[in-house]
């Protein structure tokens, strides 16, 4: 009888350990699993669509709110094919009463507390966060649309940022291996259509079926054929390169695949593969420690969105890790930055060809503006570190704008300053349109105290890497 | 007689030092004879074929376009450049005529659709766009034709064309930077070398 008492007593315990999970109603089951549609594709197009103009007004707003947007380039700045002016000057807008200089005399809580951070300054939404998702912009869908009859237009958002803050397009190619040819992308945007008859006697057999990978179209959560897409047709997906057109990048979008739920994950611009030859952590979140993890993880999630389950629904593509993927390691691992004829060879300008102000500004770069702290010049401007600059020190977390829920940054991979005229917007959301603002930024989020003087010797000095 | 001709180009070629590599045997056309070295100023193997048709017409696009630009360019420089590009392809052109008839070759005598569909569009060009439209072209056409040469280099087997193909090498690779540097100007680019043509020295003459 005593036996059976403890035995019962010992059932009853597990039964209350294992009930707590079962009956506590945790949160809701697609907090972190996508569900699957329960809507046909014609009802939810129908409702995109219906909703497309307001969607698109709402980000409109946001970024007159916080963006001034208009056309002022750089006297005689072009990006490295010649192709696009950069544009200048601070494009942040400031709170009502305040200034650059008032607000670096504030301390971050003062900030905080008065709500007087630049909203510019703020993790920037995607168009319709609830979906999130690739959107790229009008130029590689024209493109795309007439090489290779692919559309990559979507019927629930568009492109929100005008062309003159986005990368020059088709950007120019520069080869690791062959730096006497110069740009070799002949003007043209590599698609599946053309890239060998442009590449043809430059690159080796391997480096061309790499090539080839990364042209191909693979189903992505947005671009697939399943009912559970944004575009009207079954569509054959979507390429590496049609974000990093060229090698580089047309400023398209996307959601980052590292958080959930889904109101938190950040914007995610895409960035410049050039370079990649130096960089030793990949992802801004994920510090993936090859390209060749990278190139075939995001196979393995449909681009970008942390989800195996559904990428795999939609037809996943898994790259043969000694084949496929190092050769498509192998061709992004050639892609040099664009020339920098100041440079040295260490990183360093050489005064012989800098001029004045560009040699203050390195000079700012080096030491009062801390920046070399972590772009080390000699290391292509990186550091293959992640770095929190604790943004949330001047804003309260969990504001919302646009659906987008604003939670801190965390640490984020620090990108390469090389060839950094040609790739706004900038931070990896791209919430800053030119150079000057990312000036400001810093000089704000460090605490530099910088002078007017030093500020534009630092933009100077960034138009020459 | 095409054997006189061949012996003639071989007294001639007797004199030049020999530089070119020899070619490799194992990809040459079944047809080809096989000397000792793998190779000869008289024999020609398919890759040499095809390179004296792709340069010729390369060459005579090179100077059609030039002819065009150094008449319709607004600037001196970049008319000065295509006067230049006349000049040297016109001379390698002539050359590499003489040693295709030397051989037995004949080369074709007109462009083909590409480079036909190339000029044409230079020509329909209005005049704002085309002299960045020519220094564009000049940039991937003498990409193209450094690409040529080098495998002429490395897959031909005649001395004779490979003769030509190194001693142009140099050159095309140098109107390569000028274009880059001319259009490091016209467009407020920057570009790897130090400067703007008119600080660099004129070209070497090399022949």
């Amino acid at each position: 009888m005593t036996v059976s008492l403890r035995k019962l007593s010992i059932a009853t315990g597990i039964a209350t350990v294992c009930g707590i999970g079962a009956f506590a109603d945790p949160l809701p089951p697609d907090a972190t699993y996508r569900p699957l549609p329960t809507q046909p594709l014609s009802t939810v197009r129908a409702a995109d669509e219906a909703q497309k103009p307001e969607v698109m007004q709402r980000q409109r707003q946001v970024l007159e709110q916080r963006y001034d947007l208009t056309d002022r380039p750089m006297d005689g700045v072009m990006m490295s094919g010649g192709r696009k002016a950069v544009q200048g000057g601070v494009r942040v807008r400031l709170p009502q009463g305040t200034s650059w200089d008032s607000l670096t005399a504030m301390t971050p809580s003062e900030i905080r507390d008065k709500g007087l951070l630049p909203q510019g300054f703020l993790p920037l939404p995607h168009v319709k966060q609830a979906t999130g998702g690739q959107v790229f912009p009008d130029v590689q869908i024209d493109q795309i649309r007439n090489q290779e009859a692919r559309n990559l237009r979507r019927f629930d958002v568009d492109f929100d940022l005008h062309d003159r803050f986005t990368p020059e397009f088709p950007p120019p190619i520069f080869l690791t291996t062959h730096p006497e040819l110069g740009d070799v992308s002949r003007g043209q945007l590599l698609t599946i259509r053309n890239y060998y008859e442009v590449m043809n006697g430059i690159i080796t057999p391997v480096q061309m079926e790499g090539l080839r990978l990364l042209l191909t179209p693979f189903p992505q959560e947005e671009f697939n054929q399943t009912e559970d897409r944004k575009v009207p047709e079954q569509s054959l997906g979507v390429t590496c390169l049609d974000c990093h057109s060229n090698f580089h990048t047309n400023a398209a979008f996307h959601l980052t695949p590292d958080l959930r739920p889904q109101a938190v994950r950040f914007r995610l611009d895409t960035v410049s593969l050039r370079g990649l030859f130096n960089q030793q952590i990949h992802g801004s979140k994920r510090s993936l420690r090859s390209v060749e993890d990278f190139t075939e993880f995001e196979q393995r999630t449909a681009y970008f969105n942390g989800d195996h389950v559904s990428a795999t629904r939609k037809g996943a593509h898994l790259p043969d890790r000694p084949n496929h993927v190092a050769m498509m390691a192998q061709m992004q691992n050639i892609v040099d930055f664009p020339p920098a004829p100041k440079l040295d060879p260490s990183g360093r300008l050489d005064p012989t060809k800098a001029t004045e102000q560009e040699l203050a500004g390195e000079r700012v770069f080096l030491g009062k503006g801390r920046c070399a702290e972590c772009h080390v010049p000699q290391t292509a401007f990186m550091d293959n570190n992640m770095h929190d600059l604790k943004l949330e020190r001047f804003f309260e977390p969990g504001r919302s704008e646009n659906g987008f829920v604003t939670i801190p940054d965390g640490p984020i991979k620090t990108f390469t300053l090389r060839g950094i005229k040609d790739s706004p917007p900038y931070l990896h959301d791209g919430r800053l349109l030119t150079l000057a603002d990312t000036v400001e930024f810093f000089n704000l989020v460090l605490g530099l105290k910088l002078t007017a003087e030093e500020k534009q010797a630092l933009v100077a000095y960034m138009l020459a890497l | 007689m095409r054997r006189v001709v061949m012996v003639a180009a071989v007294a001639a070629l007797a004199a030049w030092p020999a530089a070119a590599q020899v070619g490799n045997p194992a990809t040459t056309a079944p047809s080809t004879p096989m000397p000792g070295t793998g190779e000869s100023a008289a024999q020609v193997n398919a890759q040499d074929e095809l390179f004296v048709r792709l340069a010729t017409i390369g060459g005579m696009a090179e100077v059609e376009v030039a002819q065009m630009a150094a008449k319709r360019a607004d600037s001196e420089q970049v008319k000065a450049f295509a006067r230049h590009l006349a000049e040297h392809h016109g001379q390698a052109n002539q050359r590499l005529a003489g040693l295709a008839k030397g051989l037995g070759l004949t080369p074709p005598t007109a462009l083909d659709a590409e480079h036909k569909a190339m000029r044409d569009q230079l020509e329909g060009a209005d005049d704002a766009a085309f002299e960045r439209a020519y220094v564009r072209g000049q940039i991937a056409a003498h990409q193209k034709l450094a690409t040529l040469l080098e495998w002429e280099l490395g897959s031909g087997q005649n001395d004779g064309l490979k003769r030509f193909a190194a001693d142009n090498l140099p050159v095309v690779l140098d109107h390569l930077e000028q274009a880059r540097a001319l259009a490091t100007q016209l467009t407020g680019q920057m570009a790897r070398n130090d400067g703007p043509p008119a600080e660099r020295k004129a070209p070497p003459p090399r022949r």
